[in-house]
């Protein structure tokens, strides 16, 4: 008779309660023993040479004790200084090493982010901001008290009007002192004059736009609301602002440009002090810093900590650290190199070592006069107005759909495009959409965004690669739609983005040039921005286009290109 | 051997493993991670919501307070600065705003400290900080409102009206042809006035106060006075030719200075901030600083305040009259002075060695202040009238 099998659960199967037991012990063990075990992470650590500590660093680098974020034209600068500062390896009360990140916004961002609550310290381009700052965040948690802790300054640069120095002495320039209403009548009357300031998201383009209403109402001080929405100043401004070439992401970029396309680029751009003494440093430019007569306004690059509920002692003591950093004279020395001019007093500006001099186009003893900041509420209105009035876009984009684009790059590029649309504001901005391959298609006719916008989300949500590159005939295409337009009072642009090499198209690269040039003359001008995505793009093509139109052409990334069209929608 | 005692073994082995590998580490690690200290041998921390303009100073001394190793009852003394302006703090005392309570909080005036007395008495029916006793507010330095302008500025404003006071300020401010109708250069535009943001810095309010002062020509300002349209015609007339107040920081004297005569002709500011600039806009700008002062004057007395809400140990509070007893130092009462304020130490004579009072006696310093008389502390209710006049009219201009 066979043998029975009984199974037996006691010995054959888990017995949790003993599993749970046996835990419940180790557990105890390694609690009872903790005060030991906590030191072995350390002591192996230790022993391998800070081996985790490397491999942290290396990987994701090390948490930091403070994050700043920096507005985008001093991100160099700060960086270096940061990375200086860190790698002094200097130590909190409780010996945890200070470790300062940074990361780079544009002002709104910024406040939006300190909101948020992304970082515990920031420095942006102007105190503006921080006023601002303060009063989005009390309304926000229905508060007195602001967001806006310990602040401190450790550069300061006046925003002047950069000018080429033969333009500025057309001006009568320096014999006489010129200022914004010499800008501002150039631009009127001349035609050929070129000029540009950034957005009213940086505080160089925000004093531009301020200067404008200022020049419209015939005051230099007590700005008032009703003072900016009076017709007269709707009028004044609105003509201004068409005679502005374009906008840019900020004085920075608009100065880079300057010195790869030299003279012919602009005549005059609005700037900060240091950019114009960097320009001449670094290209042989020859640029000189305007110090309005009427007024100027300073960058004052406060370093504000945000007292958060969460905001920790370390962090608090990292920044007094890094405060008193930045104060002591390698720093200010440093900054001094740069351009900018040092909050400390006892560094001279108008010594022989200072890059601040004529022949860097600034003067030390400048500016004399400043313009009155009015209110939060009236630079609220003054960059509504600006948004109301500002130069109108005829923007037609050109996006490569060949079958290459399959894949990853399709899908950044949809998002890249989403975001474009997403940060033109005004409904009153004409955009249009082409896609090329074989062929060319015209997806989204160029219309008013009021009456397309819906069109456009969804045609990009439905773009399909397939096919080849006829990146040259999506270009003409584009064109021949602006000219029939026929609208020079607005900025007509095309941006152009391909990731391939042009193997479809009837026309070719030589006529393409030909007939851009031709009808920037005779024509309605068009610029054209091109966007060379991944490392297969054709670049003598993009920049043959772009060249030939005072554009530029900007190399991107599937990390990059969400960010490259979200830069490119500045311009407009 | 059956499976309980190889679980027995199993967990003894474990044990004895985790006690093994500890002690090595230990031994690999040296002085890594001590075993916390006991409670009561942990530093007595001491957190003073300092006054901006004693800021500097107070943070020196702090540092070289915590270096000295003092200690209380065999426990060490660690003080901690934290910079905030005076009204700032007020009002997070007023909505119990601060994360951690403070020790100690040294304002920029007493009126200050009987202002937040007055808050939580009517809430919690008790002083906060004490006006009599060994605990009480005991001022630590001295410094007056006097008139900063550029030397340039105020010669031609000297050449014109004779002395530098409100109504000679108000009436550059209200020159309609800017510096040429006023005898300057053309280049420096309209007269520009400094005066602090007084919902950032205090001295604002007291510049405020000052204005009404002259303007009444008594010292003791009332609600009617301030809330007066006659008046207030005339100090909106004055605020007007202020040039940034929207962006200005706390720190107007150093935006002063290092932003220069373009963003500001002259103002009443505190005289430590001016001494403590004088150097630095000789320097950056080529054009020295001219110092007046007024006929009525407003001190500031920085009175250290020990808090004594039970959110502090008696530990903690007799750190904090440790670290005061400190700062009224002989030795660090003479430090006051290098960063241009009057001692309260009778030892400590202001005007001697390299002293700012004697450095600057060219520009208009002077050690005694002469023929003036001080302003009274205005009441809450002025101030909250000033306030409000502010919010409405300047900051919303």
């Amino acid at each position: 008779m066979p043998r029975s099998y009984k199974p037996s659960y006691k010995t054959s199967q888990p017995n949790p309660g003993g599993w749970i037991t046996l835990l419940i012990i180790v557990v105890a063990a390694c609690a009872i023993c903790w005060p030991l075990t906590s030191g072995i992470f350390n002591g192996l650590n230790n022993a391998v040479g800070g081996l985790f500590d490397s491999i942290d660093s290396t990987l994701s680098g090390p948490q930091p004790t403070l994050t700043i974020a920096v507005s985008p034209e001093k991100a160099e600068l700060f960086t270096q200084l940061v990375n200086d500062f860190n790698a002094k390896k200097l130590k909190a009360s409780n010996g945890e090493e200070f470790r300062i990140a940074t990361v780079s916004l544009e002002a709104e961002e910024m406040i939006d982010a300190a909101l948020a609550g992304d970082f515990q310290a920031m420095s942006p381009d102007s105190s503006i901001w921080l006023d601002q700052l303060d009063r989005q965040y009390q309304s926000a948690q229905n508060t007195g008290a602001g967001l806006v802790g310990q602040t401190v300054r450790y550069a300061v640069s006046p925003v002047v009007i950069a000018m080429w120095r033969d333009a500025a002495q057309r001006l009568g320039w320096p014999q006489r002192p010129i200022g914004w209403s010499d800008l501002l009548n150039e631009a009127t009357a001349n035609k050929d004059f070129k000029w540009s300031h950034p957005s009213t998201s940086s505080a160089s383009g925000l004093l531009a736009t301020l200067a404008e209403f200022y020049a419209a109402t015939g005051k230099t001080r007590g700005l008032t609301i009703e003072d900016v929405q009076t017709p007269q100043a709707q009028t004044y401004v609105n003509a201004l602002e068409k005679t502005v070439r374009y906008y840019g992401e900020g004085e920075a970029s608009i100065a880079k440009n300057v010195a790869e396309q030299g003279r012919t680029y602009l005549d005059a751009f609005v700037a900060s002090e240091q950019i114009v003494i960097n320009a001449n440093q670094a290209s042989g430019v020859d640029l000189v810093a305007i110090y309005p007569n009427e007024g100027s306004l300073w960058q004052d690059h406060p370093l504000a900590l945000l007292e958060s509920n969460g905001l920790s002692d370390l962090q608090r003591e990292t920044f007094s650290a890094f405060a008193t950093y930045i104060a002591a004279s390698e720093a200010q020395q440093a900054i001094l190199a740069r351009g900018y001019r040092p909050a400390d007093l006892n560094i001279k500006i108008d010594d022989a070592t200072s890059p601040i001099n004529a022949s860097n186009g600034a003067d030390p003893a400048q500016p004399q006069t400043s313009l009155q900041v009015p209110s939060a509420a009236v630079l609220d209105v003054v960059r509504e107005s600006w948004l109301a009035n500002k130069r109108r876009t005829n923007v037609m984009l050109v996006v490569d759909t060949s079958g290459s684009m399959e894949g990853d790059k399709m899908e950044n590029v949809k998002e890249a495009l989403a975001t474009f649309l997403d940060q033109i504001k005004s409904d009153e901005e004409r955009v249009g959409l082409f896609e090329f391959y074989n062929d060319v298609t015209e997806r989204v006719r160029i219309s008013e965004l009021k009456n397309n916008r819906s069109a456009l989300v969804r045609a990009v949500e439905n773009l399909d690669p397939g096919g080849n590159t006829a990146l040259l005939d999506g270009v003409a295409a584009a064109y021949e739609r602006l000219q029939q337009l026929n609208d020079p009072s607005r900025i007509n642009a095309i941006v152009v983005m391909t990731d391939g090499k042009e193997n479809a198209s009837a026309v070719s690269l030589n006529q393409l040039v030909a007939r851009l040039q031709n009808g920037n003359q005779h024509g309605v001008p068009v610029v054209v921005f091109a966007i060379a995505y991944g490392g297969d793009a054709d670049m003598n093509v993009l920049e043959s286009l772009s060249n030939a139109t005072g554009g530029q052409t900007v190399v991107g990334s599937v990390e990059t290109i969400r960010k490259l069209y979200k830069i490119l929608s500045t311009y407009f | 051997m059956n499976r309980t005692r190889i679980i027995f073994f199993v967990i003894i082995a474990v044990a004895i493993a985790i006690v093994v590998i500890g002690l090595l580490a230990r031994a690999l690690t040296p002085a890594a991670n001590p075993i916390a200290p006991a409670q009561s041998n942990e530093p007595i921390e001491v957190r003073v919501v300092t006054a901006l303009p004693i800021e500097s100073w107070v943070t020196e001394a702090a540092n070289q307070y915590n270096s000295e190793k003092h200690t209380l009852e065999g426990r060490l003394l660690k003080v901690t600065i934290v910079p905030m302006d005076g009204l700032t703090a007020l009002n997070r005392f007023d909505s119990a705003a601060f994360e951690k309570t403070p020790t100690a909080w040294i304002p920029d005036s007493r009126y200050l400290v009987e202002l937040a007395n007055a808050a939580y008495k009517e809430r919690n029916g008790r002083d906060v900080f004490l006006t009599d006793g060994e605990y009480r507010a005991k001022p630590i330095a001295l410094s007056l409102f006097a008139w900063g302008l550029y030397g340039t500025r105020a010669q031609a404003l000297e050449a014109k009206f004779g002395q530098i006071d409100w109504k000679t300020i108000h009436d550059a401010a209200t020159a309609a042809g800017g510096w040429p109708e006023l005898g300057g250069d053309p280049a420096w535009g309209f007269f520009k006035l400094v005066v602090p943001n007084p919902r950032k810095n205090v001295g604002g309010l007291a510049a405020m106060v000052a204005a009404a002062g002259e303007y009444y020509d008594k010292p003791n300002i009332s609600v009617e006075d301030v809330t007066n349209p006659e008046f207030q015609k005339w100090l909106k007339e004055l605020m007007g030719s202020v040039t940034a107040i929207s962006g200005a920081s706390a720190y107007t004297a150093e935006d002063f200075a290092l932003l220069g005569y373009s963003v500001g002709d002259g103002g009443q500011m505190l005289e430590s901030d001016l001494l403590a600039n004088m150097a630095g806009i000789s320097n950056r700008w080529q054009d020295p600083l001219a110092v007046r002062y007024p006929k009525y004057v407003t001190w500031f007395d920085f009175p250290f305040s020990v808090w004594m809400g039970s959110e502090t140990s008696a530990a903690e509070k007799n750190a904090a009259l440790d670290f005061q007893k400190y700062l009224l130092s002989k030795a660090v009462q003479e430090k006051a002075v290098q960063y241009g304020l009057r001692p309260v130490n009778a030892e400590v004579v202001v005007n001697q060695g390299d002293s700012p009072f004697a450095k600057w006696a060219g520009a208009g310093v002077t050690p005694v202040v002469q023929r003036t008389s001080a302003m009274r502390s205005p009441d809450r209710e002025v101030l909250q009238a000033l306030l409000r006049w502010f919010d409405l009219n300047v900051a919303q201009r």
